[in-house]
């Protein structure tokens, strides 16, 4: 439902900062997590979290790219967005319709590390939401038409991926740089898997992923955290209990430390320089982000400064870093003007090439430190944020409470180490450029 | 100063100062964080032919520094202290917001009152802010859902303000000089066409004690904000179509609809949630899910402050643009003569209310609402809106269906491949 809100419609035009899709401090005002694991291998999160009259849940399951065949890659986005479209009780519009009664949305994607089903409701609803979470998650019917519909969406998310310039030239580096390991697919998968997913493999795929050892439940909002787990146990008594062998590591990564230019028609040119970094459970993931962050982290940070303020290259810049439970990826970006292209390219080695060699300020630390736990106290707020931060590092096997002993990683940081990780990670970069040519 | 009520945990407090600036203060202390909002009157619909763009760019150098703070304020005042900051400009507003730890609030709002008004306009940050405005423009036309609503608005509003691009012209942001753009920025940036909002764990005392001594000296201009004219009525069907080099095609269909202040908003407001707001809408349902003709569908409604667009956007398969724009009028017809059921009308109040409900979970979630509605509208009637829309009745929705959605009169506007048209 649109308030009446112009910038709704998309006409606001924003200052625009790349932020850090990054994870860092505890807030001082975060009410105490509950913690339940069921005899069935299921656990349960709860946040009781007054401030406003919602509830959100986020359910998350080991199942997603890391865990892909090249053949079956798309198999779990897939899975997850067939598994909201129908119950043995409900048509995929008794899903949706239930969803809106209680003033919320329930909706499903498949991630790398993880897979997740999210709800939310007004608070009063919180056992309908649950109720309704419990449905899709125990009893997907799969039905073949709604197979036949979600693979038709997906397939058209994949060919408009390929026409977006950041995410195509995303989706080359990450493949340039990861070689034979999974995180180097699209989690949507390819053209050529997702045409040939059927309902036997979907089914297969359920069956040994939604089971109750692989499985964490989160819960944030205006609700009791004993009454959650009371119903939780009633709803999921019938979830599979165990979690299945692993499956045989995934290859190595193997970054070709090459340069790609893909031609496309386009107004803005597109730089991506990506580097292999350390995993979440990593010694030096701390010290990566707060390097990012100097990088790449607001208005001050080095990149924003050096090229877009001072010599106007660029609108869109930054750095990533994700979490990732296995080595993940630091990618400095820029999208700037088709005659700029050489000389933004030499500003994003300059300033790899400075890190490396002059040791940051202290001030400099300190203020990417206090920008990094800031920016990550805010982004707690919401309860559907809580909820997934909850469940996520809960389920990359760090605890729940990784945050708290990671905001105190992060304030030790200091200068010796950012110069040891830049010269560590951020050594040869692996390249991918769109250059526009003429439409 | 005049308050409208006494300071409350659930409503916000409202202040006139004596230079006309408009202050709101409420506790929220759902976290330690504050929102600090400066919403200004005005936009793309403010500007002249050889200031197209000036509102935008303007927004662009407050962040550039003021005549006592040099360009690295951001990073030193909000930064560094664990905040953030940005901004955004509209046909009707432009904002600024800065959303910091509550210890630092006090002192975000000294910060803010001299970007409003002490702006240093340095025409080397001019050169290289122009640069950034362009690459901004290159993005956006790189992305084919922003072009398409901006385009939208084009064909909606032809010849009239809001027809306008908020990013502006090439040639009026080349011809831009320091002296131009500081004029526009003093001639607009008066007290009497401000609001600040403040949000969060502060005391409202102690913010009002700060205001007195920033805001409230700045000498009162006697701005007054030129009225709008109407919207001309769209004559017929207004067809364009863009070839684009994307593979997906992409089709948007809007209509001229009611102003803020119109007592329509609220119907229309159910209508659009009814046709294409969420899952379970008309369009969803029987585009997507039965007729299987698009991968997306949304019906939205804009509403701003001298005029409103209902649009309906769909991403789909180039060889189906003809039959998916007569499914969506199938759609509205069928609304038009059955009119909607009680259901409908009962889940699209409840998703309102859950919208309302998830905004407040943060200051700034408020922060937006309050600022937009005592800019475009008014304070009041957004603290009562989820009561004015449970009060909208089934007949109302049928009526603001005929009125506002005649499928004879609407803009068409489709992306296609190169070749895909037809």
């Amino acid at each position: 439902m649109n308030h009446p809100v112009p910038g709704a419609l998309g006409l606001i035009v924003a200052a625009g900062l790349t932020l850090i899709p990054s994870a860092a401090p505890a807030s001082g005002h975060l009410p105490p997590v509950l913690r339940h694991r069921f005899p069935n291998g299921l656990t349960l999160l709860v946040r009781e979290n007054p401030a406003a009259p919602v509830v959100a849940v986020s359910l998350q399951v080991k199942m997603g790219g890391r865990w892909e065949r090249p053949e079956d890659a798309g198999i779990s986005n897939l899975l997850q967005h067939v598994v909201v479209k129908g119950t043995a009780r409900r048509s995929a519009q008794a899903i949706a319709e239930a969803a809106e009664e209680i003033g919320g949305s329930v909706s499903a994607s498949g991630d790398t590390d993880y897979s997740e089903l999210r709800g939310t409701a007004l608070a009063r609803h919180w056992k309908a939401l649950l109720g309704l979470i419990a449905d899709v998650a125990l009893r997907p019917s799969l039905p073949a038409e709604e197979i036949e519909n979600e693979r038709r969406v997906i397939l058209s998310q994949v060919r408009n991926r390929g026409d977006l310039p950041f995410p195509l030239t995303f989706d080359t580096l990450l493949a340039s740089l990861y070689g034979p390991h999974p995180y180097g697919r699209p989690t949507l998968g390819q053209r050529q898997t997702v045409e040939r997913l059927d309902r036997a493999r979907l089914l297969d795929h359920y069956r040994r992923h939604y089971r109750a050892g692989r499985i964490v439940l989160a819960v944030s909002g205006q609700v009791s955290g004993p009454a959650v787990v009371k119903e939780v146990e009633r709803l999921f008594a019938d979830l599979p209990a165990g979690s299945e062998a692993e499956a045989p590591a995934p290859p190595a990564p193997a970054a070709a430390s090459a340069r790609q230019v893909l031609e496309r028609p386009a107004a803005q040119a597109q730089i991506l320089m990506g580097y292999l970094a350390p995993s979440l459970a990593g010694g030096d993931y701390a010290a990566v982000k707060v390097l990012t962050t100097l990088l790449g982290g607001g208005m001050a940070g080095r990149l924003f400064v050096e090229l877009r303020d001072k010599q106007g290259l660029a609108y869109s810049l930054g750095a990533l870093y994700p979490s990732r439970a296995e080595t993940s990826f630091l990618v400095i970006h820029m999208g700037t003007a088709p005659e700029n292209l050489t000389r933004a390219e030499e500003g994003l080695r300059r300033e790899v090439a400075r890190i490396r060699e002059e040791r940051v300020t202290p001030k400099e630390v300190q203020r990417a430190k206090a920008y990094l736990l800031g920016s990550l106290a805010m982004d707690r707020r919401t309860n559907a944020r809580q909820a997934w931060y909850l469940a996520f590092f809960e389920l990359a096997g760090v605890g729940h409470e990784f945050l708290d002993r990671y905001a105190a990683a992060v304030e030790a940081v200091t200068a010796e180490d950012i110069q040891r990780v830049a010269g560590r990670y951020l050594a040869d970069p692996t390249v991918a450029v769109l250059k526009p040519i003429p439409k | 100063m005049p308050t409208s009520g006494p300071p409350s945990l659930h409503r916000p407090t409202r202040l006139v100062l004596d230079n006309g600036m408009r202050v709101i203060i409420q506790e929220h202390r759902a976290s330690d964080v504050v929102a600090l909002h400066l919403w200004v009157g005005v936009g793309g619909r403010d500007e002249r032919p050889a200031e197209l763009g000036f509102s935008h760019l303007v927004e662009h150098m407050l962040f550039k520094g003021t005549e006592t703070r040099g360009p690295g304020f951001i990073d030193r005042e909000v930064e560094a202290v664990g905040g953030r900051t940005n901004a955004g400009t509209s046909l009707d507003y432009t904002f600024y917001y800065i959303l910091l730890p509550a210890r630092q609030a006090l002192r975000a709002i000294e910060v803010m009152a001299d970007v409003a008004v002490n702006s240093a306009f340095d025409p080397k940050e001019l050169e290289r802010e122009r640069q950034v405005v362009f690459e901004e423009v290159r993005l956006g036309e790189d992305n084919p859902r922003s072009s398409l609503f901006r385009q939208l608005y084009t064909h909606v509003f032809p010849g009239h303000p809001y027809g306008r691009p908020v990013l502006g012209d090439e040639a009026a942001l080349k011809a831009a000089t320091r002296e131009t753009l500081r004029g526009y920025y003093r001639r607009h940036y008066a007290p009497e066409n401000m609001v600040l909002v403040v949000i969060g764990a502060v005391n409202p005392a102690d913010v009002s004690a700060v205001v007195e001594r920033t805001f409230a000296r700045v000498p009162a201009a006697g701005y007054r904000r030129q009225p709008l004219p109407p919207p001309p009525p769209l004559p017929g069907v207004r067809r364009h179509v863009v070839s684009r080099n994307e593979k997906q095609a992409h089709l948007a269909l809007g209509w001229s609809a009611p102003p803020l202040d119109h007592p329509d908003v609220f119907a229309v407001d159910l209508l659009a949630s009814i046709l294409g707001g969420s899952r379970s809408s008309r369009l969803n349902q029987a585009l997507r899910e039965r007729g299987r003709l698009v991968s997306s569908i949304r019906a939205g409604y804009g509403a701003l402050q001298g005029g409103g667009l209902v649009s309906v956007s769909a991403q789909l398969e180039p060889g189906d643009l003809g039959k998916v724009e007569e499914a969506i009028l199938g759609e509205i017809r069928r609304i038009q003569t059955e009119g909607v059921t009680e259901v409908e009308r009962r889940r699209a109040i409840t998703a309102a209310e859950s919208e309302h409900a998830f905004a407040i979970e943060t200051a700034e979630g408020l922060a937006y609402a309050y600022g937009l509605a005592e800019t475009v509208w008014r304070l009041e009637e957004e603290l009562r809106y989820l009561e004015r829309l449970r009060s909208v009745t089934r007949e109302q929705i049928h009526e603001a269906a005929r009125r506002y959605l005649p499928v004879d009169r609407y803009a068409v506007l489709a992306f296609t491949p190169p070749g895909g048209a037809r």
